[in-house]
């Protein structure tokens, strides 16, 4: 731990306190989170064990990298490449304006991350603006893998409670238990919505049902039709049925209209019928992505 | 995770070479002689196994746990860490790395005291000696030593396949699984991908039952020297076994076996 000069507290996650701090002897800035050890029964909490171990396979430059884990006196501390911001402290600092190619740049690298991770069978399960974290240079990664998970082996069902409840697709708030990648694709779209409006969440429901019915207003109540197996859901109980009066030129004003097709794909209710990461990044709104941010490396 | 196996650590980091585990050896082998070495890990694979499987794991769950156990002995003296505190430690996170659920550490100690004492008492004639506080001192020496990878591919996935494309065959299955298992009695898992391993324990099972799959295994197009290298470590397993009574020796290789010069805990 001598390595490191702690500067200031960034923030706290999933589980733990968040540190900017840095090498005393290379001067780079890290971010350091500290594991908590609450229960001594449970030695490394698994959710930071989960982070530590997918951060580790997940080697991309639209994902936090985890440079070290450090042990002393019976803490963890985990070393981060430090980025200069979330998204969400960038919206606050927006004044509601924001250029149109970094929205579709952003769009752009959050999907390249989602597509790696998904293309590694994991999820991140938890995306929100305070998730992605922005440095200087415009790039964007996903960060804070407490709750991601391995899908590859089968797991009979993940808990109901894991994405924040603005981000959460109506299939995980109805309970659905065996839910894959699309559970990532919808929260993309919420934050696709909200990055084109500068800030404002498009869904900002107060409870499960408040969350479903601003769901519903605006992309119409799913029936059997059009999601077929939607009243089996454990949780499932049937809602008003309202048309969609707004249309998405309202919800969307800036975004163009092939940006307006591809929030359209991710936002359908039916996960079945969700656009996945790969095939979001081949859309036509990106057509015009500056080389620079296409660029791999 | 059921990633890329030539993206992750397991590929990059811990396939490693004869060479070096020669190397890393020779303090111990200076103590012990390879085969007395061998024997102690067949030991402890064992009692990982029925560690395992008084906790109802999974097999892919008590072989992630021996992969730990012998990557931290591949870069550690035995010395280092007792082994028979390092085994539940393994155990308990790979049951969390593996989602399959956390065991706390003290149910760990209460099985690892039951184990002991009804399964291994022809070894250990004391009680169980650890408690929470040095499993949970060990699993940090765990985690900095295994250089926090913790995602391991076992040969398990790849034999499925493999037994689809043959021709399901239950009987071939189920003894080629267990060759998988006996694997773990050898270095195979800390040298070769876990497809080669598979390949090589089907090709195993093949010869015990007397099938002849010689057309199907030549099209695979796999590099057949390392299938022979890790057919002639399981083969020289099954030899071994044919003369060694554990029970017999393992008190005195346990006394032999270097140890920590404390207790853990600092």
């Amino acid at each position: 731990m001598q390595k490191y000069e702690k500067l200031e507290k960034i923030g706290e996650g999933t589980y733990g306190t968040v540190f900017k701090a840095k090498n005393r002897e290379t001067h780079e800035i890290v971010a350091l989170k500290r594991v908590r050890l609450d229960d001594d029964d449970e030695g490394v909490p698994s959710s930071a064990l989960r982070e530590i171990c997918l951060l580790k396979e997940l080697k991309h430059k639209n994902i936090v990298r985890l440079y070290d884990v450090l042990h002393s006196d019976k803490k963890l501390t985990l070393v981060f490449e430090h980025c200069d911001q979330d998204l969400k402290k960038y919206f606050d600092s927006l004044n509601g304006e924001i250029d149109l190619d970094i929205v579709k740049s952003f769009m752009y690298q959050l999907l390249r991350g989602l597509a790696f991770c998904h293309s590694n069978n994991v999820l991140h399960r938890d995306l929100k603006p305070q998730n992605l974290l922005i440095n200087k240079n415009g790039e964007l990664k996903l960060a804070d893998f407490g709750l991601a998970r391995a899908f590859g082996i089968p797991v009979k069902c993940y808990s109901a409670e894991v994405v924040t409840l603005w981000y959460r697709p109506p299939d995980v708030l109805f309970g659905a238990k065996l839910y894959t990648t699309s559970i990532d694709m919808w929260s993309a779209g919420c934050i696709f919505a909200e990055l084109a409006n500068a800030g404002r969440p498009l869904f900002p429901g107060s409870d499960v049902d408040d969350q479903l019915k601003r769901i519903f207003r605006l992309l119409g109540t799913p029936t059997e039709e059009t999601w077929p197996g939607i009243s089996l859901l454990p949780d499932y109980k049937p809602f008003p049925i309202y048309h969609p009066s707004m249309s998405f030129s309202q919800v969307v004003p800036k975004l163009n209209s092939k940006g307006r097709d591809l929030l359209q794909r991710l936002l359908v209710c039916n996960p079945l019928m969700r656009l996945p990461a790969d095939e979001s990044m081949a859309h036509p709104y990106f057509s015009d992505l500056s080389a620079s941010v296409r660029a791999e490396r | 995770m059921a990633g890329n196996f030539w993206q992750s650590s397991h590929y990059q980091q811990w396939l490693l070479d004869k060479q070096d585990l020669v190397r890393e050896r020779q303090l111990d082998l200076q103590v012990l002689s390879e085969e007395e070495y061998q024997k102690l890990f067949i030991f402890f694979s064992n009692f990982i196994q029925i560690l395992g499987e008084h906790l109802k794991l999974r097999q892919q769950v008590i072989a992630t746990a021996t992969v730990y156990f012998k990557r931290f002995y591949a870069r550690n003296s035995l010395k280092y860490i007792d082994p028979l505190l390092l085994a539940p430690t393994c155990v308990g996170l790979a049951s969390k790395v593996e989602e399959f659920g956390v065991i706390s550490n003290s149910r760990l100690i209460t099985t690892c005291s039951t184990v002991v004492k009804n399964k291994f008492s022809y070894a250990y004639t004391t009680d169980f000696p650890y408690r929470t506080n040095n499993i949970l001192e060990c699993e940090f020496y765990l985690l900095e030593n295994l250089d926090c990878c913790l995602i391991v591919y076992q040969p398990y996935r790849p034999l499925i396949q493999l037994i689809q494309d043959i021709g399901n065959d239950e009987q071939l299955f189920s003894l080629a699984w267990r060759v998988v298992n006996d694997s773990l009695r050898t270095d195979v898992c800390l040298l070769y991908p876990p497809y080669q391993i598979a390949i090589a324990c089907l090709e195993i099972a093949c010869v015990i039952l007397g099938k002849d799959h010689k057309n199907w295994f030549a099209e695979l197009s796999v590099d057949i020297e390392k299938i022979q290298e890790i057919t002639r470590y399981i083969i020289s397993l099954f030899e071994l076994w044919k003369t060694y009574e554990e029970k017999k020796d393992i008190q005195a290789l346990l006394a032999k076996m270097p140890k920590p010069k404390q207790s853990p805990s600092r």
